[in-house]
């Protein structure tokens, strides 16, 4: 059995199927990504994975080492492991990305409230953050910042890399990370995943384009298309889809250059 | 034992040694009040509002002092005053600002020693005649504070004055007279508690604060009354030319809270920032009626009221945004956001604007709504459990409020007082 595993997951928005029977499996130290054209299910993946409440599970089945998640809340699942870069992070007004660190790898400790012991203390909190600010190039004073409140497009996705670094997922879900990013931030956003990548953790990368794979090189490609996977293999998918786009699949003009897109 | 007469009026004036002038000011305003009926639900302030339950036969005229009020938390003051019941407050205040001329004494007593000070400007701004309620204030009012600081003195530390009341059924209606000299600079914070009580009782927590020439004043309510109070007070500002008021209520306490919150500014480069916020909980009913009112151009007022409604809690906010006709440059914001934490919560906000001048920029609005699930998701995405997150977001919604509380340790407070009250 893999690390994480989806099979045949069946998921409906408002009553209308998008996924329809889905299943990928991907084990530590590897890095899938899932390609597909708008309107294929990606997003929709992502959601149902995290346990967003919109979106309903018909059927199917998603674990992780072991555990069966669909059936746990979302902080559960998050403390399993699994971990969701949004593709459009939400600002939360008031919260301070300090706190929201803070309480985060709090939870992760069990830390309620009472047991004092278990809190993560100001030194250790500061040397776990030094290095991916570092390698993001996040100045100090974001921390004091409200969670994503006035963050430019590419602030906002090396912010939710940062709490990947921060709070060391075994299964990551990268959604459309490289969108809205400037050449800059994307460099550093996956000299950032590349540095975690391998050992305990899993990848999926769920991406319309194939720039940020020519960053961060997946083992491994899915293609999905209406709700389901047409293909799988490796990195050798994603430049085939450079060259004909999702034509085969979808009616889609100028579908090459639209995957391939500018980097 | 001393009902709501007019014999209460002079026997209050005994009790705190007022001069014939402010006893005849109190004996003019129980005219108004035996005159004035209780407001209606026919007229529009209170159309929304109900007295329904509000006996003013059962209050007694005052109350004694009783039981010692907890210590104030804010320690690092300028100057204390302390009250209880209806007797006159004690002061406390650095001798260095004495001898700067600044006077932080029980109202009465400065009525007695600065009568030209005080006459000019008591009940010139919260007016009696306004309503029932606000008669019966000026006309048994129970003491309260005198701050008047001199042109030119810059104060860091915070002047407080805490109003205690310990025993239910009876009038305990302080009130605040705070005058600013030119450029002078300092915060004030009231405080206003009570335990909860069986009886109820009729409070009050009005405040005057006139701003000279380019000062800057910084005022806090904290209304932290008991469960057994119906309060209804009156916080205005008058504003000249270049000052600056910031003027912050904590709605906290009290079974039914009624305030009217109001800047008037009569001078250009005048700037007044109204920030208040809110946390009902149980049958807590509160009332906000606030007016920013430009009498003269270039001008500026922000005003941003936020509040939380659990349980069978209620809110009515009402605010208008008056531009006089000369009023022209005037900058003027109104928000007036709620947050509802069960069904049976309950939000009415109607922001309301009068611009008799077009050459001004106003923005207002209104929401009323559930925690947005999109925050409680992306938080819970990070591990945080359901309950902390909730408490997390509701926190932060109060933030852009309770970083504009000038005082520290009031914010502190306040945050305390929130935190209990999100306990989910």
């Amino acid at each position: 059995m893999a690390d994480f595993e989806i099979k045949d997951l069946r998921v409906g928005v408002e009553g209308r199927e998008i996924l329809k029977g889905v299943s990928l499996q991907v084990n530590r130290g590897e890095v899938h990504a899932v390609m597909g054209p708008n309107g294929s299910g990606k997003s929709t993946l992502s959601n149902a994975l995290m346990g967003h409440p919109s979106y309903q599970v018909l059927g199917g089945e998603v674990l992780l080492n072991g555990q069966s998640l669909l059936e746990l809340q979302p902080d559960q699942r998050a403390r399993l492991g699994l971990y969701l870069a949004f593709q459009y992070p939400i600002v939360v007004p008031g919260v301070t990305m300090a706190n929201f660190l803070r309480t985060a790898l709090n939870a992760q400790r069990g830390y309620d409230g009472k047991d004092k012991a278990k809190a993560i203390g100001p030194k250790e909190f500061r040397e776990l953050l030094a290095e991916p600010m570092n390698t993001l190039r996040i100045d100090k004073s974001f921390l004091s910042r409200y969670v994503n409140e006035g963050f430019s497009g590419g602030e906002k996705k090396r912010a939710e890399i940062l709490q990947m670094a921060v709070l060391r997922p075994t299964m990551a879900l990268l959604d459309e990370t490289d969108s809205g990013l400037d050449i800059d931030s994307i460099k550093y956003v996956s000299e950032s995943i590349n540095s975690m990548r391998g050992g305990e953790l899993g990848i999926l990368i769920i991406t319309h384009y194939t720039r940020i794979l020519k960053f961060i090189q997946p083992d491994y490609v899915h293609v999905l298309v209406n709700g389901q996977v047409v293909r799988s293999g490796g990195s050798e998918v994603a430049d085939q889809l450079e060259n004909t786009g999702y034509s085969e699949w979808v009616d889609e003009p100028a579908a090459a250059a639209a995957v391939a897109e500018e980097v | 034992m001393t009902a709501l007469v007019l014999s209460a009026a002079d026997e209050l004036a005994g009790l705190h040694d007022e001069p014939a002038w402010l006893r005849a000011k109190r004996r003019q305003a129980f005219a108004v009040y035996e005159r004035l009926p209780l407001p209606q639900r026919t007229e529009e302030e209170w159309r929304r509002t109900s007295l329904k339950g509000l006996d003013l036969d059962a209050f007694q005229a005052f109350e004694a002092a009783g039981a010692s009020a907890p210590a104030t938390p804010i320690a690092d003051t300028a100057g204390v005053l302390r009250q209880s019941g209806s007797e006159p407050g004690k002061v406390e205040i650095d001798p260095e600002l004495s001898r700067a001329g600044v006077l932080f004494v029980p109202l009465s007593q400065a009525a007695r020693e600065y009568p030209e000070l005080v006459q000019k400007h008591l009940f010139q701004e919260v007016r009696p005649d306004r309503d029932k309620l606000a008669a019966l204030h000026a006309a048994l009012f129970s003491g309260g504070t005198f701050l008047y600081v001199p042109d030119g003195v810059s104060i860091a530390k915070p002047f407080v004055s805490q109003f205690w009341s310990s025993t239910g059924g009876a009038l305990v209606l302080p009130h605040t007279l705070i005058i600013a000299g030119r450029g002078s600079s300092f915060n004030h914070v009231d405080e206003f508690l009570s335990p909860d009580l069986e009886q109820p009782s009729l409070t009050s927590g009005s405040a005057e604060i006139f701003a000279g020439e380019a000062s800057n004043v910084g005022y806090v309510a904290l209304q932290r009354w008991g469960n057994h109070a119906w309060q209804f007070a009156d916080e205005r500002a008058r504003l000249e030319k270049d000052s600056t008021v910031r003027m912050v209520h904590a709605g906290l306490g009290a079974r039914f809270s009624k305030n009217r919150v109001e800047a008037s500014l009569n001078g250009p480069g005048a700037r007044a920032e109204l920030k208040a916020l809110y946390f009902g909980t149980g049958q807590q009913f509160f009332d906000f009626h606030t007016l920013q009112q430009h009498v003269v151009g270039h001008s500026t007022s922000d005003l941003l009221f936020k509040g939380a409604l659990r349980e069978q809690a209620q809110s009515v906010y009402a605010g208008l945004i008056r531009i006089e006709v000369g009023a022209s440059g005037s900058d003027a914001y109104q928000a007036n956001r709620n947050l509802l934490l069960s069904n049976q919560a309950k939000a009415n906000s109607i922001p309301m604007l009068e611009i008799m001048n077009n050459d001004v920029r106003c923005t207002h609005g209104a929401t009323v709504g559930p925690v947005d699930p999109e925050h409680l998701f992306y938080l819970e995405s990070r591990g945080i459990p359901p309950m902390v997150a909730q408490r997390m977001v509701v926190h932060g919604f109060f933030g852009q409020v309770l970083e504009r509380i000038p005082v520290q340790q009031a914010r502190e407070l306040v945050e305390q007082e929130l935190e209990d009250r999100i306990g989910f």
